[in-house]
């Protein structure tokens, strides 16, 4: 079986002090910068992401998702631990110049913990005056900026990148024909990290 | 010396009809209120067969058996003329018909009761300026005072009845030293005013029936089993036996039979006019400009909103244009806010959205008060956005990507696997304990794993499946690695939107872990969602 389960994200407290990561072997974003998951179609980029907002959002805080694609699924959410009354959700109609704007006005809104960007599998090009934007938009306010994507957007603007990969899949079933998909096993390699070397954390399981 | 006078104008809801019917007031008058019968026959736990009339039981079974719901007109109020004729609430239109053919019957209207009641607040309000909202057709007057100014007690009463005339109502007017024993005074007098000289309350509220004290049903019922019929029987009863025998509603009873009040006096005050508005001596054809004057008018009601404590939660702005016509706009506010900025952020956003036609000339600004959560959030709740900077945000997502775009989702209790609904967002301003959480699925599987999320396809895409039996092999052309299913579901059979479909979890030869889903009505395949 996996290992147990512990809150992925990392914050901070209100007055700005680090809280001690409570698993130290996960990577997770942090307050007032941008991090970013990168990853393939089925790698468990999206469960990621919502473990992050869970972990917000259980918190008592609140977390804003911009979704390019409309692709988040609430029960998925409620099933993650994400109570959807704190998650304010906006859905861009596959604009992703839509969805960019969206994001940039909501770091720059105080008092939101988590601002997540799901751009699914089409990541524009974005110029590295606009990166530094919303860094230094992120900074200012606070906030969490979580990209999730097919490729890497801000470039070096992003604190801390991640790239998730599907190591394994188990499947389940009453009879020696499986009925339902039981659990997911992914990797997660640290892309760019501040101060550390690239390399890869634990396997993660997520259970369907 | 008096000290207070009640206002009594009887049947009220009556009245209030006759105030914009004049001519009513000779006729005998109904207010009727339509019942749903099914609804009322529950409600009193009645029978069709108990009910009052066949003609009653057969719209009901007519009602049952799926025809349109039987509507009933009810008698909510009669005026004095009807009732003379035996007409009391709460008999059907056909029963009072019955007993007076010559009855006039009007609908109960809420907004005229209310605007005879606003009207006769207003009226006694111009004699003293304490008063006290009673309820529909009710008020108490403070005239403590008032002699010097108008005259003794009977002038005073004599005052009220010609201010609630002058706003249509005939009121009889009843002044005591309290406000129970000016309200017996008035339901029981025969004329316009009536004085209880002071020390004589007792004796003027003996003969008053136990029901002008409007005691509940159940003590009201105890002391007619002990043959207590008025005021001055029950203030006859030892208070010590009462108190042992019906505890403090015996006492409480006691002491408005003495004619002695229990409640604090309530002054009521009429709502503010929160607007405030600027004439131009020049027209203003740029928003920009106007902007600014918008925002001279907001400080002003913003101010007078503040020191209020209250905050807007609705604007209404009114432009009169060079034209002659006027153009108004109703700007809803997301949360509450008394600041200038985010309010005036909204209105502009609104207005360039839907700018005036002509050149503007006045501008007036009305809000729709609140009274705000007073305090500021516990030490240890998590920081949330500022009320102020979340309206202004949540105005520029709507603006960018559509209101119906925006907000928090919620379930809705289906077996379809993407059903939900948009909620405007509002987050508790609280960590609620957990056992008072909605419901929902479990957020931890069993084994301490993470969820495993779905990326939904929004509208499922069409895709071609190649099947060996019922199993999946490839989909569009991509080869199926491995597969589990089918996993069933369907629902609103009883419906026209009646669905049924089978799920299976597939791997594709290119990586992606999807779940296609067939429709067992059309026989069609979709890619419902993938696993990420």
């Amino acid at each position: 079986m996996g290992e147990s389960a512990a809150p992925i994200f990392s914050s901070r407290t209100s007055a700005g002090g680090a809280l001690a990561p409570r698993r130290p072997a996960a990577r997770t974003p942090s307050r007032g910068e941008i991090t970013e998951i990168v990853g393939r179609l089925s790698s468990g980029r999206t469960s990621y992401l919502l473990a992050c907002l869970a972990d917000v959002v259980g918190q008592g805080e609140t977390a804003a998702l911009v979704d390019a694609d409309e692709t988040f699924d609430p029960r998925s959410a409620a099933q993650a631990g994400i109570d959807l009354r704190r998650l304010l959700w906006v859905r861009c109609g596959s604009d992703r110049g839509v969805a960019l704007r969206a994001a940039d006005m909501l770091v720059r809104c105080p008092g939101f913990a988590l601002v997540a960007l799901d751009l699914g599998e089409r990541v524009p090009r974005l110029p590295p005056t606009l990166s530094f934007r919303l860094k230094f938009a992120v900074r200012r306010t606070d906030v969490a900026l979580l990209i999730v994507g097919r490729r890497r957007l801000t470039g070096s603007s992003a604190a801390l990148a991640l790239e998730t990969s599907r190591e394994g899949i188990e499947w389940t079933g009453p009879g020696p024909v499986p009925t339902r998909l039981a659990r997911v096993r992914t990797r997660t390699r640290v892309l760019r990290s501040p101060g550390e070397e690239p390399g890869d954390s634990p396997p993660l399981w997520w259970t369907a | 010396m008096s000290r207070y006078a009640c206002v009594l104008v009887e049947y009220f809801d009556a009245a209030a009809v006759e105030r914009g019917e004049p001519a009513l007031r000779a006729e005998p008058l109904g207010v009727v209120n339509v019942h749903n019968l099914e609804a009322r026959l529950g409600r009193r736990g009645l029978s069709p067969s108990t009910a009052c009339s066949a003609h009653i039981v057969d719209r009901a079974r007519a009602s049952r058996d799926g025809a349109p719901a039987a509507k009933i007109a009810m008698i909510v109020e009669a005026n004095a003329e009807a009732r003379a004729h035996g007409v009391h609430p709460g008999m059907t239109e056909a029963e009072a018909r019955a007993r007076c053919p010559m009855l006039v019957t009007r609908p109960l209207i809420e907004e005229y009761v209310l605007s005879a009641r606003h009207a006769l607040l207003e009226a006694a309000l111009a004699v003293s300026p304490r008063i006290e909202d009673g309820g529909a057709g009710l008020v108490y007057v403070d005239t403590v005072g008032l002699e010097r100014l108008i005259g003794d007690p009977p002038a005073i009463g004599r005052r009220l009845v010609h201010q609630a005339r002058a706003v249509g109502l005939a009121a009889r007017v009843g002044l005591a030293a309290s406000r129970t024993a000016a309200r017996v005074t008035a339901t029981r007098a025969s004329g316009p005013v009536t004085v209880v000289p002071e020390g004589r309350e007792r004796t003027a509220l003996a003969g008053a029936p136990l029901a002008t004290l409007a005691l509940s049903p159940d003590l009201a019922e105890t002391l007619a089993r002990w043959g207590v019929r008025t005021l001055g029987e029950l203030a006859a009863l030892p208070r010590a036996g009462l108190s042992a025998r019906l505890g403090p509603a015996g006492l409480r009873a006691h002491d408005l039979a003495l004619g002695l009040d229990h409640d604090p006096f309530r002054p009521w005050t009429p709502p503010p006019f929160w607007e405030e508005a600027q004439g131009l001596e020049w027209e203003i054809d740029s928003l920009g400009v106007l902007a600014g004057v918008l925002e001279t008018v907001l400080e002003r009601l913003c101010a007078r909103l503040a020191s209020a404590s209250l905050a807007a939660d609705a604007l209404e702005v009114r432009l009169g244009l060079a034209s002659g016509g006027h153009h108004a706009r109703s700007v809803a506010l997301a949360y509450p806010v008394v600041e200038v900025k985010p309010i005036l952020t909204l209105v502009v956003l609104d207005l360039e959205a839907h700018p005036p036609g002509a050149p503007v000339t006045r501008v007036a600004v009305s809000a729709h008060p609140i009274r705000t959560q007073p305090g500021q959030g516990g030490l240890w709740q998590p920081p949330a956005p500022a009320p102020r900077d979340l309206v202004s945000v949540l105005a520029r997502l709507a603006a960018l990507v559509g209101a119906d775009n925006l907000g928090s989702p919620a379930l809705v209790d289906s077996h379809r696997s993407d059903a939900f609904t948009m909620l405007a967002f509002s987050p508790p301003s609280e960590p609620e304990p957990f056992d008072r959480r909605p419901p929902g699925p479990s957020p931890r599987p069993e084994g301490g794993d993470h969820r495993l999320a779905v990326r939904r396809v929004r509208p499922a895409r069409r895709v071609e499946v190649e099947a060996v039996g019922e199993r999946p092999t490839r989909v569009d052309a991509r080869r199926v690695l491995g597969c589990a299913g089918p996993w069933r579901a369907s629902g609103e059979w009883w419906d026209v939107d009646a669905w049924a479909r089978e799920e299976w979890d597939v791997v594709l030869s290119d990586g992606a872990l999807c779940r296609v889903a067939r429709d067992r009505l059309a026989g069609h395949w979709y890619l419902d969602a993938l696993y990420d």
